[in-house]
């Protein structure tokens, strides 16, 4: 009997912590679909009595926002590429060549400490070189900063696919007259597609909620990124929140979509490939 | 070639010397490296060296602020004495620790006990599945969204945590105009999306625990807690102090939800260390004063990141 009880409080446990944890995120949703009218009703509504697409029009149209979208969208596929090359042309020497273990280490434990660095840190570096190199609210000086700060977790999670690949079946491709290159081209990077994909994917979520940097180098909707507009909706415009929630919820959907596609790989991302996914 | 045998002759070189001492040594014995070694060199050291020094030179020019003046002098260390003479410095710094003890003891034992939970009464995979699907959610929400949703909860009147006290009687709360409130209000959103990420560490930890050992102790008549203490806990260990100094480091450089929510108000009860330091360079301008801050952060950091690398999982294999 007892062991019936203890199963029910442990359902009862984790279903309440559920709740806890799903409860916040459905009602930034809900906000969001609600009308104007509902909005002012004396007490706000659990759910959308009449629910409308408008406030997302307001944001992305009315507001503006889309082209923040866009930016945030352009600042994270270039960062992302281009740290995902120099993550590659890092990563291919230390763990398909030779190189010596002190190298190696040295490059890995590099990559590490800079991912402990608080970035307000260097934030005053960083806008002291963008304003002098006139680079102050330009889309170019985030991308820069976020293939840096970004590149850690790149250079971490490709080194770990990569050393999954075994050795020879580069060295088939060699053996059969193929050039270093070729066997690169034609053998690995087909085989760590599957990794740089994912990477790429945890990289950009990474940019796109970046806040600071993009807070302190962008001043005007040319080169804002989107939770930069999304920070202002609530500090300027507090009282319209199904605009401000309608914010959150496309801040959200993207990485929320990307994580979905890499799930099993977040997680190593997340701790520098301590923890691998079954 | 690249045969086995390039792979075998770099597990055979001697123990790795240090990173400065290898400079050295590259040039010295370039000719007597394997070709696929200097090849290997040849790749990485241009792009690693060009990464290294864009990634160096903010830092080193941080230091150099710091013992500058606006106008470029050299002034010693007046501005980390100007930065260590503020008091407000310590006022942050409490907050921050506040903050901390707040967060970092509530998201490991909520995460660990909830992974405890799961491992223990959910079998079925397809659960376990969406559990894991599910405690990723929060962790990839950028934080000023986080800011958004709390706001919804929080605010007085129209947030649903205040309508509700209003419509059953009670008083509204200002969580977040209310000085010892809001720093919980501010911890809530840290626990709330950091505690699954804890979860899912200690559940992968839990799956690393072999299963023999667990029905030894079992059929020992071991309980529930002397199971978790000498069985899990020592897999779980190395798990527990990554985790600790990931969120540490977090701790730090939280700055986002926390200026959604209440920009380090009422008055300055939630303006931890980066908020801070943000206030003294972009509200106040002075950049030597907080060049200073970011300077000790740094060394503070470098600190404690010796020390804590030694213990952290080994993953130079």
């Amino acid at each position: 009997m007892p062991r019936i009880v203890n199963r029910v409080l442990v359902w009862v446990a984790l279903g309440l912590t559920f709740v806890v944890f799903v409860f916040p995120l459905y009602y930034l949703v809900a906000t969001s679909l609600k009308t104007k009218a509902e909005l002012f009703q004396a007490v706000p509504t659990l759910y959308p009595h009449d629910p409308t697409l408008a406030p997302y029009f307001s944001v992305l149209i009315t507001r503006g926002f889309l082209g923040l979208l866009v930016n945030s969208i352009i600042v994270g596929v270039s960062a992302t590429a281009i740290a995902l090359v120099v993550a590659f042309a890092i990563c291919y020497p230390i763990t398909r060549l030779p190189v010596r273990r002190g190298t190696r280490n040295f490059v890995l434990n590099w990559a590490l400490s800079l991912r402990f660095l608080p970035p307000i840190a260097v934030v005053i570096p960083y806008f002291t070189i963008v304003r002098t190199i006139g680079l102050y609210n330009q889309i170019p000086a985030l991308v820069i900063v976020y293939t840096i700060f970004n590149l850690p977790l790149a250079i971490w999670m490709l080194k770990g696919f990569l050393e999954q690949i075994p050795a020879e079946v580069e060295e088939a491709a060699l053996v059969d007259g193929g050039t270093r290159f070729q066997a690169f081209r034609h053998v690995l990077l087909p085989l760590a597609s599957t990794g740089v994909l994912a990477a790429g994917v945890i990289v950009f979520a990474f940019d796109w909620a970046e806040f600071l940097f993009a807070f302190i180098l962008t001043a005007t909707p040319q080169s804002m990124t989107f939770p930069v507009g999304v920070q202002g909706l609530v500090t300027q415009f507090e009282i319209i929140w199904n605009d401000m929630a309608a914010g959150g919820v496309i801040a959200i959907v993207i990485p929320l979509a990307m994580m979905l596609l890499a799930r099993r790989y977040v997680l190593t991302g997340l701790t520098f490939g301590v923890i691998r996914e079954k | 070639m690249g045969s086995g045998g390039a792979m075998g002759a770099a597990e055979a070189a001697p123990p790795p010397p240090g990173p400065f001492g290898l400079t050295g040594r590259i040039r010295r014995n370039w000719s007597a490296r394997s070709g696929q070694e200097r090849l290997g060199l040849r790749l990485l050291l241009p792009v690693f060296g060009v990464v290294f020094v864009i990634a160096t030179i903010p830092f080193i020019l941080a230091v150099v602020r710091a013992v500058t003046s606006d106008s470029g002098a050299f002034v010693g260390f007046d501005n980390f004495s100007r930065a260590l003479g503020n008091q407000q410095l310590y006022e942050s710094l409490k907050e921050t620790a506040i903050y901390g003890t707040v967060v970092l003891p509530t998201e490991i034992l909520l995460g660990l006990g909830i992974a405890l939970l799961v491992h223990r009464t959910i079998h079925s995979p397809i659960l376990r599945a969406i559990i894991y699907v599910a405690a990723m959610i929060p962790i990839v929400i950028p934080q000023v969204a986080m800011g958004v949703v709390f706001r919804l909860l929080y605010i007085p009147d129209y947030g649903l945590i205040n309508a509700l006290l209003g419509q059953t009687g009670h008083d509204q709360i200002l969580w977040l105009s209310n000085p010892p409130l809001a720093i919980f209000a501010v911890a809530s959103v840290d626990i709330w999306q950091w505690t699954p990420f804890v979860y899912l560490v200690m559940f992968a930890g839990l799956q690393t625990v072999p299963p023999e050992s667990v029905e030894a102790a079992q059929l020992e008549g071991a309980g529930s807690w002397a199971q978790f203490r000498h069985i899990e806990l020592p897999y779980l260990r190395p798990l527990l102090l990554l985790v600790i100094f990931f969120r540490l480091a977090d701790v730090l450089r939280v700055f986002d939800h926390v200026y959604v929510l209440t920009g380090g108000g009422p008055g300055r009860t939630t303006e931890f260390l980066s908020l801070y330091i943000y206030r003294i360079a972009f509200r106040f301008f002075d950049l030597g004063q907080a060049s200073a801050l970011a300077v000790i952060v740094m060394a503070f950091m470098i600190a404690l990141y010796t020390v804590i690398s030694r213990f952290l999982p080994a993953e130079t294999s």
